[in-house]
């Protein structure tokens, strides 16, 4: 697994990649390990506009529904289709499998307070 | 804080890496090395679970079938030495403390009549019922469940490992009995029964042999493909085998008639016991079902879980009991109980209709959208017990 350069994480497990006012929202590998096998997906609309910490998404171990939130405020811009009909690609490389791309609404603002993945782990650890 | 309680086996776990979490007053491992992988190794070959957390029970005394027969609805005269019946408890108004396991043990274990095994959840309800109702024969009632461990082997390659172990494919007690044997020198109670519907052995032993015996089954993974279970597994195993969880499926308020065991239930039975005129008006079909639970699966993708509604004609008469996914079938399960209040006569009549029941369409609530479920006939996987 390859932690992508300038990746910021949520205290809630999300992580965060932007790059040319484009934001990849997915799950942190601690976050997928916690969970184990993932078999269910539910993703948002493309369109719609989540707050930051809102729920937007859902994902199904075995055992349990975990809902997901939102690290930054932002509209929907792109939804990875493929994690629909395979969720354990989650399992395989978190950092890979994002789940949403965002269109921010002020990066520069909601990334406070987001943690960088070394200062991540650690505070999981 | 509440401090949850270790099993013997609780180094054992940590070694192996496990995911520990709270379960019935006890910290025990929901999943090594992943829930589907532990569920198909189990399906194909076989899984070893920690079940010490399960209580036992030993009843002696001059009238020890007296007593049993005035608190379970089965016939236990028949049972004889050595064999074993799945019983459940219910209290006076024919609702259930428990559900558990009744093993004849006369001239298996020294001076007792009968062992039986509850759920760990249940222990702090069972023990003082059955004492107080003890009170009125001539029987002892006494809780063993800090006394031992227990392991329980499910898969259809767990009696090759039992037979490496000392005792041969053809002195392996047979589907609901047990005996005493010596496993890798251990003695121990060795018994066929177990929660996954496939062929296996649930073994009862002192602490001290923990280790070892958990070691040594374990150690026959290359030859026989074993692997550590969990709780999680435990739980998807069972829920396709289609039998009931205490406090899911089972409940203090619900009848076993209600909850779907009715197979269970004899028609006759001469002794009284606790709840008899309702249980047995039940089976009977004398006294109307309240509410029945129902085995179904997801037409959609969505996963049914404990405590999510369930809707039939988009009108709320229901609530899931215990919904996953089927690592077996590839769709995802559960059962519900529906309450019959409410509903319109022909469509509880068609409900008590087991038969006719099978097909029902009804709507499960997840995340405040509906989606389809149809009901279908228990168990979801077919059992493969070895009778």
């Amino acid at each position: 697994m390859n932690i992508p350069d300038g990746i910021l994480c949520s205290k809630t497990h999300e992580w965060v990649l932007e790059e040319d006012n484009c934001a990849s929202i997915g799950l942190t590998d601690w976050a997928v390990e916690q969970l184990g096998d993932i078999v269910f997906i539910e993703l948002p609309e493309i369109g719609s506009t989540f707050n930051k910490n809102e729920v937007f998404a859902t994902v199904e171990s075995v055992k349990a529904a975990s809902e997901i939130y939102m690290p930054i405020s932002g509209e929907i811009v792109e939804i990875n289709e493929q994690l629909i009909n395979s969720p354990e690609l989650i399992n395989d490389d978190a950092f890979a499998a994002w789940l949403v791309k965002v269109k921010p609404q002020d990066f520069q603002k909601d990334s406070e307070g987001l943690l960088e993945y070394d200062d991540y782990k650690d505070e999981v650890q | 804080m509440t401090t949850e309680k270790k099993t013997s086996l609780y180094d054992e776990h940590i070694k192996l890496n496990a995911k520990m979490v709270p379960f019935g007053g006890w910290i025990m491992p929901v999943q090594y090395e992943g829930i589907i992988k532990e569920h198909n190794a189990t399906r194909s070959a076989s899984g070893l679970f920690d079940v010490s957390h399960m209580g036992e029970v030993y009843i002696k005394g001059k009238q020890s079938l007296e007593f049993l027969e005035s608190i379970v609805p089965q016939n236990l005269k028949e049972l004889k030495e050595g064999q074993a019946i799945y019983c459940q408890l219910p209290n006076k108004e024919g609702g259930l403390i428990d559900d558990l396991i009744i093993y004849n043990a006369k001239n298996i274990i020294n001076d007792i009549d009968y062992l039986i095994v509850i759920n760990a959840s249940r222990i702090d309800f069972d023990i003082p019922f059955m004492q107080k109702e003890a009170q009125n024969f001539d029987v002892e009632v006494i809780d063993k469940s800090s006394d031992f461990s227990m392991l329980a082997l499910q898969g259809p390659n767990s009696q090759y490992i039992i037979e490496k172990m000392g005792i041969n494919i053809n002195e392996q007690p047979e589907f609901f009995t047990f005996k005493k044997a010596l496993l890798d020198n251990c003695p121990v109670f060795l018994t066929r029964t177990g929660y996954t519907g496939e062929d296996g052995f649930e073994i009862i032993f002192e602490h001290k042999y923990a280790s070892k015996l958990w070691n040594k089954i374990l150690s026959y993974k290359e030859e026989f493909g074993v692997v550590p279970v969990g709780l999680g597994a435990r739980d998807t195993l069972r829920l396709e085998a289609g039998l009931p969880l205490y406090g899911h499926e089972l409940n203090e308020n619900t009848t076993p008639i209600e909850s779907s065991l009715g197979f269970f239930i004899p028609k006759e039975k001469q002794a009284d016991y606790n709840g008899k005129s309702l249980i047995l008006g039940q089976k009977l079909n004398q006294i109307p079902l309240r509410r029945k639970l129902f085995a179904f699966i997801m037409e959609d993708r969505q996963i049914a879980r404990n405590g999510y509604e369930v809707y039939i004609d988009n009108k709320k008469t229901g609530v899931v009991t215990s919904g996953a996914p089927s690592p077996t079938l590839g769709k995802n399960i559960g059962f519900c109980m529906i309450e019959f209040k409410n509903l319109p006569s022909d469509l509880v009549a068609k409900l008590n209709n087991t038969k006719e029941s099978i097909g029902t369409q009804i709507q499960i609530m997840v995340r405040n959208k509906l989606y389809n479920a149809t009901i279908v006939k228990k168990p979801f996987v077919r059992k493969n017990y070895k009778k």
